[in-house]
């Protein structure tokens, strides 16, 4: 291989790794906000993103919903439905066995019921193509070639992020969330109240994936499954040390671009490793993730 | 005077563990009241019933002759008690000026919130120092300083102290006690402290129970149990 292709292939797999790096990076927020407020990993991310994906896909195709109304609407569907989720489950399994694992299994539990349900319209078997509202076409920025997809995900994907960040640093609702995943027992002392925080915390997780879902779902096909994707997503998040809202996003940047890289200069059949080197690499140099600061000793 | 605090025959636990077993006590408006005994006697479980963390398993909290029976934590601060809680219960990873800011969570006045934290950085000048400091990289110290402005910025009527000297050298416990009185004195505030620390307790309230294995064995003017060498040494060790 000569400088010349090597030197191409580092721009093309950079360039299309920040465009897939900022749908994993999306979902690693959601995941981590969750995490970092709550104690809980939600295993049922993957699936809020898939069924974002098919609530927009039966808004549009069922409805009949131009997709400029369905987007919205299946955005503020999913977060209520997160939000929900926390009202009517967690907090029920909180109250009666307030231990984080039951926690998880009970999001564990939301993601069986989701896969089935959209099983069980009956459209979720067979994998099924999404719109793009976006026209065909594509740029090049150096020697690496974009389509105008490409580039609206990407934009789209960090405009999320930075109002999420806007939101979670600057405003009052931000510093409760902040507040709350520092020192539970200290923001109840301050006048927080725990459950609208972390309901508030769903809806935005919620909110996130479903716009992680409709940015990607005309690049991918669709399927109940589809929601494997968020292995990638705990990737980055641990890349980024699992508690960092920068990690996060961080870590889905170069799980993106070390897919595509390793997909360009070794096989497209090496890239499901890549990830998985990634968080070795990680856990062997700095375990606490690159965002994780000191180790610090918890209490459990 | 009127009481502003009533706990009535309270009875709270974790789990099948009872903590308290019918405590009864007043803090009467203006006044300065201890709550002493030996570690896990119920004084830090007492606290956390006032401010809404454990709920009672029978009894009631009154506020002004009001009950907070349901009232969640934060409809609590919002109605006027706030605690200082013991251990450093501080968001270490905010800075000195965004824990005041939040210790008003309850609070929707911005000009006001401004106002107070100038004042609480008149009474405790190292926290103007340490401004933009994370409140993590502090002393123990400074830290419980922080805890006290933080509490004061939700303007409470009632503050719960739980164990102030903690930790501290004998110097700065008499430091942070002094603005304590001058945080009674000046701000109108009544006062509810949980101390081990008896002697330090006795000498700035006016009123004392003192609590073992969840009952209130003994009570009465802070000048009269002090006084009693047999009580001190039975509850006290001193």
């Amino acid at each position: 291989m000569n400088t010349e292709i090597v030197f191409l292939f580092l721009q093309q797999g950079i360039a299309s790794g920040l465009v897939t790096g900022s749908v994993y990076a999306l979902l690693a927020l959601a995941l981590v906000i969750v995490f970092r407020t709550t104690d809980v990993a939600n295993f049922a991310e993957g699936e809020f993103y898939m069924a974002a994906a098919y609530l927009a896909f039966f808004l549009i195709a069922l409805v009949g919903l131009p997709i400029w109304a369905a987007a919205p609407a299946m955005v503020v569907g999913i977060a209520v439905a997160a939000g929900l989720f926390q009202r009517v489950v967690l907090r029920r399994v909180a109250a009666a066995r307030g231990v984080s694992v039951n926690l998880v299994i009970a999001t564990l539990g939301l993601s069986y019921v989701l896969k089935g349900f959209v099983r069980a319209t009956g459209f979720g078997d067979t994998p099924r193509s999404f719109p793009s509202v976006v026209p065909d076409g594509s740029v090049t920025l150096g020697q690496a070639s974009l389509s105008y997809l490409d580039l609206a995900i990407l934009g789209a994907a960090l405009a999320v992020m930075a109002a999420f960040f806007a939101v979670f640093n600057l405003t009052r609702t931000g510093r409760a969330m902040r507040a709350v995943g520092m020192n539970r027992r200290a923001a109840q002392l301050v006048g927080i109240n725990l459950g609208r925080t972390e309901r508030l915390v769903w809806i935005f997780a919620g909110g996130i994936s479903a716009v992680a879902a409709i940015l990607i779902a005309p690049k991918l096909l669709m399927t109940a499954e589809m929601g494997g994707v968020v292995t990638l997503a705990f990737a980055a998040a641990i890349v980024g040390g699992f508690a960092s809202l920068p990690g996060a996003v961080v870590g889905g940047f170069i799980i993106g671009i070390a897919e595509n890289l390793v997909g360009l200069f070794v096989s497209t059949r090496a890239i499901n490793v890549a990830p998985f080197v990634i968080i070795m690499l990680v856990l062997i140099f700095k375990p606490q993730g690159l965002f994780g600061g000191r180790l610090r000793v918890r209490k459990v | 005077m009127a009481d502003l605090l009533e706990l009535d025959d309270i009875c709270a636990g974790y789990g099948r563990i009872e903590a308290l077993s019918g405590v009864s006590l007043r803090v009467p408006e203006g006044g300065i009241v201890a709550l002493l005994g030996a570690n896990g006697a119920g004084k830090t479980t007492t606290l956390n019933v006032v401010s809404g963390i454990v709920a009672p398993t029978r009894g009631e909290v009154r506020l002004a002759g009001r009950s907070l029976r349901g009232l969640g934590s934060d409809a609590i601060v919002a109605a006027g008690i706030s605690q200082v809680p013991e251990g450093r219960e501080i968001f270490r990873d905010m800075s000195v000026h965004e824990n005041l800011v939040i210790g008003a969570h309850a609070r929707r006045d911005k000009a006001g919130i401004a106002r107070d934290i100038e004042v609480m950085t008149g009474y405790f000048p190292i926290l103007a120092k340490r401004f933009r400091q994370m409140a993590g990289t502090m002393s123990g110290g400074e830290q419980q300083m922080l805890l006290i402005a933080r509490a004061l910025m939700a303007r409470p009527k009632l503050l719960l102290l739980d164990e102030p000297s903690l930790g501290l050298s004998p110097l700065l416990v008499q430091q942070i006690f002094d603005i304590i009185v001058r945080l009674h004195r000046d701000e109108k505030l009544t006062l509810l402290i949980v101390e081990q620390n008896a002697a330090v307790a006795l000498a700035v309230s006016d009123y004392a129970y003192i609590l073992e294995n969840g009952e209130v064995v003994a009570k009465g003017p802070s000048a009269v149990l002090a006084a009693d060498d047999s009580l001190r040494a039975a509850y006290l060790g001193a």
